[in-house]
């Protein structure tokens, strides 16, 4: 019964999709062309592998996390193709190579579920941290790091001709939840208890931590390393998240803040391109067209955008910097209005909902950390980029989950939502 | 393209997403609360379903039970794969809650491991190695 709720909400996003494509088309004077009946085509193949594989190998998963990640995708999708009919054909294929890992991974996981993983645990650290390094091996060989924006996070692979670029640390992100579910749910009794007296102070056992301080520490200075500050702070607030709900000691959020903010103004005083978002986040028209552009560019579309929106396709989107990446929210809330862009955080907070209540039911600990962790990272990573969108944070240069274009961030994601949907197919009542 | 259709397919394509969220968030309600399917009979006692020694027996659950081998916990159990002190069976917030004490061999409500303090009721069944119990 579930499983066809599932279906029909799969297919009303797949509707969503084309009719989306169709309306841009629309509007500049075209009709229901061949990108329409490819992106209901791909859409159909990507959704229709993923519910069979569910169906198959996690049959009481929770029927709702597909459809609001497909959901998301699809709006995200519109606007890209809106913004740039190239980048879509690169989108397309980065939505079928999800589906493929996504499939591959509910197989892998088919017998012994994500109970798996835990055998793999260190593996995963090593991986993650290899990752992470991977864009600072030097240019010149076949494959090498590249610097976009003044950050180096991407790395490009040559064969002769051709080549593929992509973005690791995506993928050592959901390694590094599972090393960190896996490594506290062994521990996480002895981390709550055994306590050293400091004073008046009780700390955790330093031998108990080291592990995942040194894990959140080299993961946080490669990235401080490659300028990524964004991903560093989503990062450190899963390992302080992820500690606190394991161990339920309000020690871990109050250090962590402590240690958050001594980072923050440490970065604010040797990174010059921190002072600049900080001061283009409080005082955007102090220099309108250079460092406060983006962000009010953004501020003006979402304005403009009023109730209904302009309409997809009539907008003028293409005037925001970095409209199909980081600040598609604003693009999307210009031609959708205030409707729309209620109805995407809605979205996500139905997902974030649907997570936590996942982990709430979890009667083991590797479940419950697991599933709070995974959807403590997306929810976190929507939070940074719309607030900064919205003004109400300094912009963090990350994706807004399944909506921005870039392969590596939706393949990441898709593997995410997937390991969240084994969890609720092994703790459903 | 005149101007009213496109406005009009603007509208239809917003009613399309707040219908589909409705749909999502109406259905997924019993989805999110901690312990929707639940009976919502308390637990009274446990019965020993199946053990070398006890079966048959009842405990009243009106204390807080510590089931294990040790000789000091209130319910004895002589099962090898039991710890000394394996589970304890207390009362929070006017619910029975099952605490696993960290055992070796793990505690298996309704055939699932539970390692979390967990809300029992009637007619769940309690697994420790070779001995059963149910919850009346």
């Amino acid at each position: 019964m579930t499983r066809s709720a599932e279906a029909a909400l799969l297919i009303a996003t797949v509707v969503v999709a084309g009719m989306g494509v169709a309306l841009v088309n629309f509007a500049s004077g075209g009709g229901l062309d061949a990108q329409v009946a490819l992106t209901l085509l791909v859409f159909s193949i990507a959704i229709g592998a993923i519910h069979m594989a569910v169906r198959r190998w996690a049959p009481h998963a929770n029927p709702f996390i597909f459809p609001l990640a497909m959901f998301l995708t699809a709006i995200g999708f519109i606007e890209i193709y809106r913004l740039d009919s190239r980048l879509v054909s690169i989108q397309r294929w980065s939505l079928l190579v999800g589906a493929a890992a996504s499939v591959a991974l509910l197989y892998a996981l088919r017998d012994d579920g994500v109970a798996l993983l835990r055998r793999f645990r260190y593996l995963f650290l090593f991986a993650a941290v290899l990752l992470l390094l991977l864009p600072l091996l030097p240019s010149g060989w076949p494959l090498h790091g590249i610097e976009v924006n003044g950050s180096r996070l991407w790395v490009k692979l040559e064969i002769g001709n051709r080549y593929a670029s992509f973005q690791p640390g995506e993928v050592a992100k959901v390694l590094l939840i599972v090393f960190l579910a896996s490594y506290l749910a062994e521990r996480h009794i002895a981390m709550a208890i055994v306590q050293r007296k400091l004073g008046r102070l009780s700390i955790p056992e330093p031998r108990q931590l080291g592990p995942v301080i040194i894990a959140a520490g080299a993961s946080f200075v490669i990235l401080v390393y490659q300028r990524d500050l964004g991903a560093a702070l989503l990062l450190f607030t899963m390992f302080v998240g992820m500690t606190y709900l394991a161990t339920s000691r309000m020690v871990y959020p109050l250090a962590g803040s402590v240690l958050g903010l001594a980072g923050g103004l440490a970065a604010y005083r040797f990174f010059d391109h921190v002072q600049v978002r900080f001061h283009s986040w409080l005082n955007p028209w102090d220099d309108f067209a250079g460092s406060g552009f983006q962000i009010i560019q953004g501020l003006f579309a979402i304005g403009s955008g009023s109730l209904t929106g302009a309409g997809l396709g009539s907008g003028r989107p293409d005037l925001i910097p970095a409209a199909e990446t980081d600040f598609i929210f604003a693009a999307v809330a210009e031609e959708l209005g205030f409707g729309g862009a209620v109805g995407i955080i809605t979205a996500y907070a139905l997902l974030a909902a649907l997570g936590f209540g996942i982990a709430l039911r979890a009667r083991e600990v590797f479940l419950k950390i697991l599933a709070a962790g995974l959807i403590l990272v997306v929810t976190m990573q929507a939070i940074l980029i719309l607030a900064g969108i919205l003004r109400l944070l300094p912009v963090t240069g990350i994706t807004l989950p399944f909506m921005s274009y870039g392969g590596s961030s939706l393949v990441a994601n898709i593997l995410l939502l997937t390991l969240l949907a084994r969890v609720s197919h092994e703790v459903r009542p | 393209m005149p101007a009213l259709f496109l406005n009009l397919l603007k509208i239809i394509f917003l009613l399309l997403i707040y219908i589909f969220l409705w749909q999502v968030a109406r259905s997924m309600r019993s989805h999110v609360s901690p312990n929707a399917r639940r009976s919502n009979k308390t637990a009274r006692e446990i019965a020993v379903v199946r053990s070398e020694t006890l079966a048959g027996r009842r405990f009243s659950l009106e204390q807080p039970k510590v089931i294990g081998r040790s000789s000091d916990a209130d319910i004895i159990i002589d099962d090898s794969y039991a710890s000394e002190f394996h589970l304890r069976i207390g009362f929070q917030d006017g619910e029975v809650i099952l605490n696993d004490l960290g055992s070796t061999n793990g505690t298996y409500l309704n055939g699932r491991r539970v390692s979390v303090p967990t809300a029992i009721s009637s007619s769940d069944s309690i697994q420790i190695g070779k001995t059963i119990f149910e919850v009346r």
